[in-house]
Order: structure tokens, then sequence, then C-alpha cells
């Protein structure tokens, strides 16, 4: 009793006074199109992009996509279909309504009672006369969701939420049946009239929906375990805005991960590369109290971690034979790495990127546009990468999630059209593929055609997204001062995006997730923390390795995998590390280490790790059959990278892999590894060799059952040494540990 | 990857009702009576003339009309060419939809929308393959019905087509990797036919693999990443699975056409694409879902023996002395070995086959006597599970180059796939932008039995 009287009262505490919504009831006496019949399409779905809100409709009959467009409604509404769908002398016989109580077969089902206060509506407007969108309607200036935020302690399992138009005049009205709901994820499903209930415990987020107005709310279902909270250690600002979080909900973090796990996990994020079995074992063995900040400190002076950032940029920046050319693949991917390598601040590489012109081969940066050929493409993939926005969505009609119009779009698109390529001689090698560039090409500024709002046909003004517009008549290049204002340390999406990607990199889950998609309703898991990493990536100017080696030093960084009892079903807090598949070629360069041989890959030199291949197909498989190395690599998710998108990477695994794992590719590489020959033939006792196998493969000792296991398996007399030093490797290089990070 | 769904509760409380997407999966969960359990997919690359198989047009000019006759089939009404005698007494199986139609003159482009039935973003001839585009048909049946019964969902083989550049809708595109078909590029007709990743690397034995197994789980109880991270389970799984299938097992077994008696083999025909269609049966006979035989790797059409259907008479190569030796006959010696064996087997009636290329050919023969390239009107026949026999779906203009009446795009065609095979046709999935996307148009409800 006593208990439970607790958490209600920190329920009503967290989730603040209640407030109810004070209520100016609107003129009731006529039915407003704009504001009751489009919440009524809204409420009943009929506008969904599934329904009628397609781009083609759905049985003849085409709204607007969630609503966007009241005049657009009202004509279908009305007027099209020869005003078949309305009948004035008989309301209730209008073919909209028997349509939505199912009267008459509706492919969308049910989408009302004839007794509910929508129906009701819908024939009052009817009766009253179809009235269009009134200029007068009050327009929704705010919506207010009450609570703002939650944390939900079980037993209690689920909240309701208040929702309060307030309108342009002032008025303010209780829209809680009437607005839409959605939820981020499957943790909780919500009632029609906003009830949200929990399915699993975790966060969620509840957006709202009311006509044009969208409100995201975080909500949080907890245990209510009752736990004496002891307060975590802080190395640095990361760990006071984690723990700040894990307190308020009430979920304690796991432990700090034991050095040979750290020392691992440091090596693969910072350089792609495992510790050797004495750089492991040094570590692990060496007193020293500050030996993890050395660790780091040395590790990303190395070029190891220029080979292996760069690769993460050059993902996302399409470096791709096909467009790019071999060479100019080259050139890109070297002057990429050397910015890393010089840890040259990000807002300066950006703006180069964004400025790039001449020559592709001989100015590195031009092939940022190379890649991106017009201007649709190039607004999508700047948005994408230095903005973390998508605006595909707004190419075709206003973005259902985000506040990008269409117009919006297209005037950020025009930004871009100024660029020409001169392309010489393109000596493709298929001359149908126009996708293909062979040869040197020079990117430059010239006077294009502008781009146009396709809905009104009308130039849309170049307009920076969410700021101000250009001087359209300007014959300035639009580029210079575009990377001015993109750049800026106050442009806070700028910002937040680019320490949320490196934040992404190394703790495998972005404050925003996914990480290209920052919107008001898909708010950041933790607000106070991405601000503050912004902030300090500011300070340290830019400087990605300062911001790499900040998180790499927190505590939250630092901690296990391996979750308590009472912070499992965290995936939201970073109350433990969450482990995931190494990259193709990180594990490929793993395997090979491991086994003392290069992989192959055709069209390289001997000898180069997977990680440093500049891009994405050298050869043409038709010219020459892919290796092994490559064969790996596709099938493992090398991204080919024609999309600007760091989801293009799969790291997922699937049964082709574990095919190839315990085929003849692993097999054969077993088979022929100088290293293990070397050990088996060398001088090594059984108990050495074993040591060496699990540090240079696990960067750790056998515990004693492993131990035993593997002697007796060197023992086996039906066994030859090399067979049994193969099976041993196979084990180790298939152990969930070593294909994991953790 | 963790990957948000969002749902959708956009409204309808109006009667208590559950939200649209809610509503839909349960729309779902009333499952839709499958009309047969598997699908064997024959993709004729390069583009099937439907003027010189199906849809012949004996009345039209001679400047459009096949050089070869119509004959009779056993299908009352239905006439087809008369190179596929073996095929015509089979038409009291199959269902012929005259009227596909669509816009894309190019190969990749069509191809991806037959392989897909999404319409592609442009008419581009080497349409480039990105998980912007659309999944394979396989694809979605193994992310929305998969297989339980240890059987793969979806196999396709014996070539990942091109024509220059990989066609997309080969894989599971933006649903993830682990919803590629089992792609198998060895040649069912080559003599040592077997699957490199269903045998045992050469000298090892079995013993030595379940070693070699025992000792990962060993090393795997260490770090305890199977008892609390879900990710590293599901790749057990796969090793779980995957020694299934190499030690025994119905796939092995399944792939394994020596177990096939030499006369079955020899009615099928010693080419790749018969040996194919041979191991379809096998595949669909021990619980494959999904089958895609591609016809050939490559458009082809100036060489006998080789390629596709893709014949314009370039290079001083006729059509009508290629065809005749090549494809119709492949064609006439297989596709009705295929139905009598499945028919044979009792396995017609739960398999639906698919024959289809990406588009039909020119009505107008070309100054090569031959015929290029035609979206607009072509045939599709299906056979088999779930569709009526010895009919006729649309009708095509007297020069069969525009559907007359009742046109079928292919995401309808797309549609009337997954409905047989109990698959919500209005079942959305979600791409890389969280865009709910239907999976087909609408099915041709009058064409299932």
């Amino acid at each position: 009793m006593h208990r439970l009287l607790l958490q209600t009262i920190c329920v009503t505490m967290c989730l603040g006074p209640v407030v109810l919504a004070e209520e100016v009831v609107l003129a009731e006496t006529a039915v407003e199109f704009s504001v009751d019949v489009m919440s009524i399409l809204s409420k009943s779905g009929c506008n969904m992009g599934t329904c009628h809100g397609n781009l083609n409709g759905k049985g003849g009959f085409k709204l607007s996509l969630r609503g966007q467009d009241p005049y657009f409604d009202y004509q279908s509404l009305v007027h099209a279909a020869r005003g078949r769908r309305i009948n004035l002398t008989a309301p209730e016989e209008s073919l909209i309504l028997k349509k939505a109580t199912g009267a008459v077969s509706h492919r969308g089902g049910v989408r009302m009672s004839a007794a509910s206060a929508e129906y009701q509506q819908l024939v009052q407007w009817i009766q009253q006369g179809t009235q269009g969108p009134s200029p007068h309607a009050p327009r929704v200036k705010q919506l207010v969701v009450s609570p703002a935020d939650a944390v939900i302690p079980a037993p209690l399992d689920s909240a309701q939420v208040l929702v309060t138009a307030i309108f342009e005049n002032g008025a303010k009205r209780n829209v809680t049946e009437r607005a839409c709901y959605e939820l981020s994820n499957l943790k909780a499903q919500v009632s029609p009239s906003g009830r949200v209930t929990r399915s699993d415990f975790g966060e969620t987020t509840l957006i709202v929906r009311y006509l044009d107005e969208q409100v995201a709310v975080p909500l949080a279902f907890t245990t209510g375990e009752k736990i004496t909270w002891q307060e975590p250690q802080a190395a640095n600002f990361i760990d006071r805005h984690v723990n700040a979080k894990l307190r308020r909900l009430m979920i304690p973090p796991s432990p700090i991960c034991d050095d040979s796990v750290f020392i691992r996990r440091v090596y693969l994020d910072a350089t792609g590369r495992l510790p050797t079995a004495d750089e492991a074992k040094t570590f692990v063995e060496d007193p020293n109290t500050n030996k993890r900040q050395e660790a780091v400190d040395r590790l990303l002076a190395t070029p190891a971690f220029a080979d292996y950032w760069a690769l993460k940029f050059a993902d996302m920046l399409r470096t791709e034979e096909k467009v790019l050319d071999v060479q100019g693949v080259e050139v890109f991917h070297a002057w990429i790495r050397e910015n890393i390598r010089r840890d040259t601040p990000l807002d300066q590489f950006v703006r180069e990127l964004i400025t790039g012109t001449g020559s592709t081969f001989e100015q590195p940066a031009a092939n940022f546009y190379r890649a991106n050929r017009d201007p649709a493409t190039r607004g999508e993939t700047a948005a994408r990468l230095f903005l973390g926005t998508r605006l595909q969505c707004a190419k075709c009609h206003n973005h259902p999630f985000d506040r990008w119009t269409q117009e919006d779009y297209y005037q950020w698109s025009n930004l871009f059209s100024q660029l020409d390529y001169e392309v010489g001689e393109n000596k493709r090698r298929d001359r149908l593929d126009k996708n293909e560039f062979v040869g040197d090409q020079i990117v430059l500024v010239a006077k294009q055609d502008e781009v146009r709002n396709p809905t009104t046909g009308k130039v849309a003004i170049p307009k920076f997204l969410g700021g101000p517009q250009l001087d359209a008549n300007s014959d300035a290049d639009r580029r210079q001062a575009l990377a001015v204002w993109l750049t800026d340390p106050g442009n806070e999406l700028f910002v937040q995006s680019q320490a949320n990607f490196i934040w992404y990199q190394l703790m495998g889950q972005g404050l925003v997730d996914p990480i290209d998609d920052f919107r008001m309703t898909n708010p950041a898991t933790n607000p106070a923390l991405l601000e503050a990493l912004a902030d300090h990536f500011v300070e340290s100017n830019f400087s990605v390795r300062k911001l790499v080696r900040t998180i790499m030093l927190s505590r939250t960084y630092q901690r296990a995998s391996e979750p308590l009892p009472s912070n499992a079903s965290d995936t939201t807090c970073y109350s433990h590390v969450q482990i995931r598949r190494l990259p193709a070629e990180v594990l490929l360069d793993m395997q090979s280490d491991f086994l003392g041989a290069p992989a192959e890959f055709v069209g390289y030199p001997e000898g180069i790790r997977a990680v440093q291949i500049p891009g994405v197909q050298r050869v043409r498989p038709r010219d020459k059959a892919p290796k092994a190395g490559d064969r790996f690599l596709k099938t493992f998710g090398k991204p080919p990278r024609i999309m600007a998108c760091d989801c293009e990477r799969s790291n997922e695994t699937n049964l082709q892999q574990v095919l190839s794992l315990l085929g003849a590719g692993l097999d054969e590489r077993l088979t022929q590894s100088p290293r293990l020959e070397e050990l088996s033939q060398g001088q090594l006792s059984d108990s050495q060799v074993i040591e060496q196998l699990y540090w240079s493969a696990l960067s750790r000792s056998p515990s004693t059952s492993e131990f035993e296991a593997a002697h007796a398996l060197l023992r086996d007399p039906k066994l030859s040494r090399q067979a049994a030093i193969q099976d041993l490797a196979w084990a180790l290089l298939n152990a969930k540990e070593f294909v994991f990070r953790r | 990857m963790h990957r948000r769904s969002i749902l959708q509760v956009g409204g309808a409380g109006l009667l208590g009702l559950t939200a649209p997407k809610l509503m839909r999966a349960e729309e779902l969960q009333t499952p839709i009576k499958p009309r047969a359990k598997s699908v064997i997919f024959l993709f004729q690359w390069g583009g099937p003339s439907q003027l010189d198989t199906f849809d012949m047009k004996p009345l039209a000019p001679s400047t459009v009309r096949s050089p070869y006759r119509p004959i009779a089939s056993s299908a009352d009404g239905i006439q087809v060419c008369e190179l596929l005698p073996e095929t015509a007494k089979r038409m009291h199986h199959c269902t012929l939809i005259r009227t596909m139609t669509h816009n894309m003159k190019n190969h990749a482009s069509a191809g991806y929308y037959a392989l897909s039935g999404h319409e592609p973003p442009s008419d581009d001839q080497r349409l480039r393959d990105s998980l912007d585009l659309y999944p394979a048909y396989g694809s979605v049946v193994d992310h929305l019905a998969p297989n339980s019964n240890g059987m793969p969902t979806f196999v396709a083989y014996p070539h990942v087509i091109r024509d220059g550049s990989i066609v997309p809708a080969q894989h599971a595109s933006f649903l993830g990797k682990k919803h590629d078909p089992l792609l198998v590029l060895e040649d069912p007709n080559d003599r040592n036919f077997s699957l490199p990743e269903l045998s045992l690397p050469a000298g090892l034995s079995v013993d030595r693999m379940h070693r070699r197994r025992e000792l990962q789980q060993l090393v795997d109880q260490q770090a305890r990443l199977l008892d609390y991270a879900a990710e590293a389970r599901g790749f057990d799984e796969y090793y779980q699975r995957a020694i299934g299938m190499l030690t025994s097992g119905r796939v092995r077994q399944a792939f394994d056409l020596t177990a096939e008696p030499e006369s079955v083999r020899e009615r099928y025909g010693r080419t790749t694409y018969g040996q194919s269609c041979l191991l379809a049966r096998r595949l669909v006979e021990a619980g494959v879902k999904f089958v895609t035989v591609y016809f050939s790797s490559s458009i082809g059409g100036r060489r006998i023996n080789d390629g596709g259907w893709d014949t314009h008479g370039f290079d001083n190569t006729r059509m009508y002395k290629i065809v005749d030796q090549y494809q119709l006959p492949i064609t006439d010696q297989t596709l009705p070995t295929l139905l009598d064996d499945l028919e044979q087997r009792g396995l017609l009636e739960d398999t639906l086959v698919v024959w289809m290329g990406e588009f039909g050919r020119t009505p107008e023969i070309n100054k090569n006597e031959s015929r290029d390239h035609w979206p607009q009107c072509y045939t599709a026949l299906l056979a088999g599970g779930g569709v009526k026999g010895g009919y006729v779906y649309g009708r095509s203009d007297e020069r069969a180059k525009y559907p007359a009446e009742k046109p079928v795009k292919p995401e309808d065609l797309a549609a009337t796939l997954f409905q047989i095979l109990g698959i919500n046709p209005g079942a959305e999935i979600y791409d890389r932008n969280h865009r709910p996307l239907v999976i087909g148009g609408n099915p041709l409800h009058e064409v299932l039995a």
C-alpha cells in the first residue's frame, strides 16, 4: 500500500500538474470545413498514404496526404466525381458517409459509426450546405499536450494524454478525442482517445497530430523496482548527462568493462583492427591506472585511425568507381583520408565539399558533385549528410512527419542549380550506361536553369533549409553563402547531426536514430547530452579526433555489454553497451591478421587491407572474376555506395554468411594459413599454442574448460596437430565474441 | 539494426475501432485462404514475343503476323503457336493474361518492374540497383509469410540477370539481407551440380565439422553473448540451420538432381533451363515457397543456344532463325514436362507456375525481319495452383499492340501472386524512409479458380 502510494506520487510529480484545458468553445453553429471536417478525415484515417491520401488516391477518390490541403480535399469531397459523394437532400445518403460507416462496400473498411460525434458533425456539415474552407477559419497556433513527457513506473501501465489546441484567435479547445496518435515503436499501444498502454518496459515517443500541428511526447515505462540509487561515477560531461537520465528512469548502469574487453573495443573502434596477442596482454597486465587514456591517445594517433575513419566518410560520400572513375576514387579517398589524418576541422571539410569545383582528378572535393549530379540529388544528399535530415518525402508533397514543405525542398535544391560539368571525352566502357563516367571532368559554376516547384510551376527562390532566402538575381555562387550558413557553429542541425554521427559510430546507436532522421517527431533520446556533445564539438573546433577521444574516455563508452537484470530492457539510455556485428571489412581484416595471410581483392596489390580499399569495385566482374576477399565483403554487407546514406551498410547476419564461414571459403584460408602452419611446426608447447591463439583471436586467456578442451583436441591421436590447430582456430574465428563487438 | 516501425493510430476511434495500421495487421491475421503453397516463377529474360507464342494474330497483315501458324490447344478457343505443340496440349491448365501492359522500354527498368511489381523511377537502360528500389517477390514473401518448415522460403537461380548492369529486384533490398534468396549460381545441367554452400569443404569430415561447432559453442559459453544478446542468438541459429543443411536435411536432398531417374532428366531437357525447372519441382516438393528460375543470364537474341529472348535482328541475325531453334523448342520441352510432372505428383494444384518476360515485342516486324521491345501489350501465362485452366484474361487489339479490354499492370499481377499465396496484397512494407508501401495493386479475382 505504502509503496503504491509512493509511486502514485512519483507519477504525479513526473507528469507535472495536469492542466485541464480551459474550454473556450468555438462557435458551434457552423461546422468549419478546415477545422472540423479536416480533423475528421485525419482521425478516421481517410487521408493516410495507404488510403485516399495516396499519390493516386484510392478507388478514384483522392485526398491530400494527411490533410495538407483543405482546398483540394474540399474539391474532392464536394465537386469531384460530379458531386456524387454528397447528397444535399438526404445527407445521410451521402456516399462519403455510407462508405465510412460500411453501409456500402468500402475497401478501407468501416471508419466510423453512425452514432459517433464525427458522423453527426459530417451530417451537420452537409445539412448546412457543405461550406468550404473559410478564409476566416481559426488556425491552430499551438498544440499543447499534457503531460509533455512522462515516466510511468509499474504497476502503472498506462497514461492518458490531454491535447489542447490553441487557435490564433486565442480560443482553446480540448481535442483529445479528435487528435491522431502514433507511437515510435512497439513498446506500447495507444488508443484512439490518447491512452498509451505499456507492452514492454522502455521508452517510446507518442506523436500527437491535430490538423497541421504535431507534438512529440517522450514516454518511459519503467519497472518501478525499488532500488537504492547509487550515483554512478562520471568521468566527463557525457556521463553526467547519461547518469541523469538513468536516474530519472531508475535504471542502474552495468559496471565498467574489464581490460581485455576494453582494449579490444578501442582498437576496433579507433582502427578497425584487433590488438595483437602481445598488445592485448601487455595492456591487461599493465598496472598503470591511466592506461586506458594512454591507449586511446596512442590509437587515435595511428595511421590505422585515418584508414578506418576514412572508410566511414568514403561510404557516405559515394566514393564509387562507376561515377567517379577509378582515378577519381583514388584521388577522393586519399583526400578524405588525409583530412582525417590531419584532423581537419569537420566544418572546414564540409565547406570544401560544398564549394568544390574544378577537375575531379585534381581537385578532390569536386568529386562530391561528380557523384551528385542534379540539384535535387545534391540537395537531398547535403541535407541528409550535413543536416541529418531526410527531405525525399517533400519532393512530392509536404513532409508528413516533419516541417518541410514541398516549396522548402525546391528552394533548397535551387541552391545547387548553378553547377555544370565539362565532361570531355567520356570513354565509358558501356556506351549505354549513362551512369558511368570514365576520365576526368570539370565541375564548374555556370548559370543553369532555375529549379521550379512542379506544383506551382514557379521558380523556387533559393533558400537555406529553415533559414533565410538568397537574392535570386545575384550572380554570386550560391554555394559560397550556403557553406557559410551551413557550417556556422550556430546552425544547430549541422552541429548536432555531425556530433551525433560520431556518437553513433562509437555507440552503435545515435542519440537521434536513425542518424539522418532529425525531426521534431523523432526527438533525441537524451536532448541535453546531444546539446552538450554539439557544444563540445564546437568548442574543440570541430575536431573529430577530440570528440572521439572524449566519448571513449567516458564511463558510458566503457560500460560492459552484459546487462543487469534491472537494465536489460533498456535500449535507449546507454545503461550498457549494445553489441553489434563488426563491419565486413573489419571482420575480414581480423581473419587475415589472425591467419597471417592477407585476403585477395581483384585489382589491388597483395597486402592491402579491406578497410584501405578506396572504392567499391575497381575491376568490373565481367572483366575479371571477383576474388575471395571481394565475395566476402559483399556477403557481409559492404555498401555499394549508390546512396549517400550510412544505412546502405548492412551489419545484419544471414544464412549465406554462415554458409561461407562453414564452407570452403574459410576452410581454405585455414589450411593455407602460414601462421597456423608455423604454430603447428614450431617449438611452442601445446599450452603456449593455445594461449597464443586465444590472445590473438579474443584478446584473452582461455578459461579452464576451454583450455582442457583445446588440450584434448591437440592430443587427439586420430587428428594431426595441424588439423587440430585449424579446428581450434575455426572455433575462435566463429565465436560470437569474435564476430561481434561487445 | 533497430528500426522504428511507426504504429499508426490515425484515428477510427469512432467505433472504438483500432487504428488503420493495427486493423491492417488484424486483416493480415485473418488469413486469406491460400490457393497455392508455392510459386515457380519462370522469368523469360529478354522479352518473348506475344505474337509468336500465346497471342497469335493470324488475321493481321503480313507485316505484323507471325510467320508461324496458330494451332488449336487442349482448351476451347485458345490457340497457340504451332512451334509449341506440346504446350498446346496443356493449355487446359493455364490462364493467359493477354493484356499485360506498362511503359518501360528498357530491359533493366522493365525487368525490375516485372520482378518487383513496382514501376521504376525512370526508364533507365542501366537502372542502378539500390536500396531505394523494391525487393523481389520472394523476399516479400519471406518477410510477410516465411516458411516454418525448415526449408528456405525463397530460392533463385541459376543466374544473376543483367543487361550491362545487374537488374534490380533480385534480392531483398530494403527488407534486409536476411530476406535475400538462397541464390544458386551453379549450373543444374552440370554433371557435378551441387551447391558449394551445401557441401562440406574438401577433406573436412562431418565429424570434424561437428567438433568445430562444439568448440565454438564452448567458446560462446564464456562470453555469454548468447544469453543476453538477441543478435548473437540470431547468428547462432543460422549455424544450427546451416549445419542441418550441410549434414543431412531436406535442403541438400532437394538439390540432389542425381536422385532423379535419367528418363526424367531427359524429359526436362539437358539444358540449364530444363534442369533448372526440374530442380524447381524438387524444391517445391520439399516445401520451398517461392522459386525463381531465370531463363538466361543475358538478354541474348543474337546466337542460337545461348541467351534470352531479345531478338532484334541486330548484327545481321534474324529472329525467326533463332527463336524457332532455341527459345521455343526449349520452352515446348520444358514447360509441359514441368506441368505434367507437377500434376503426376499431385503438386500442380498447390503450385502456381508463372511464365513471363519483362515485356513483349513490337507488332510490326522490323527491317531485320525481327521484333523490337514492346511493353504496351504482352502475355503472361499462369498455370496450376489457384488459377483457372483454359482461361484467357483480357483481350488485345487486332495487332496485339494495345490492350483492347482489361489492361493488367505488373503490380496487379503481383497482387494476384500474393493473393494466391494467401498474402494480403494490401499488406504494407516499410522502406528506409518509413514510407508505408503497399506490396501489390489489384488482384485479378477473375483468374482465380
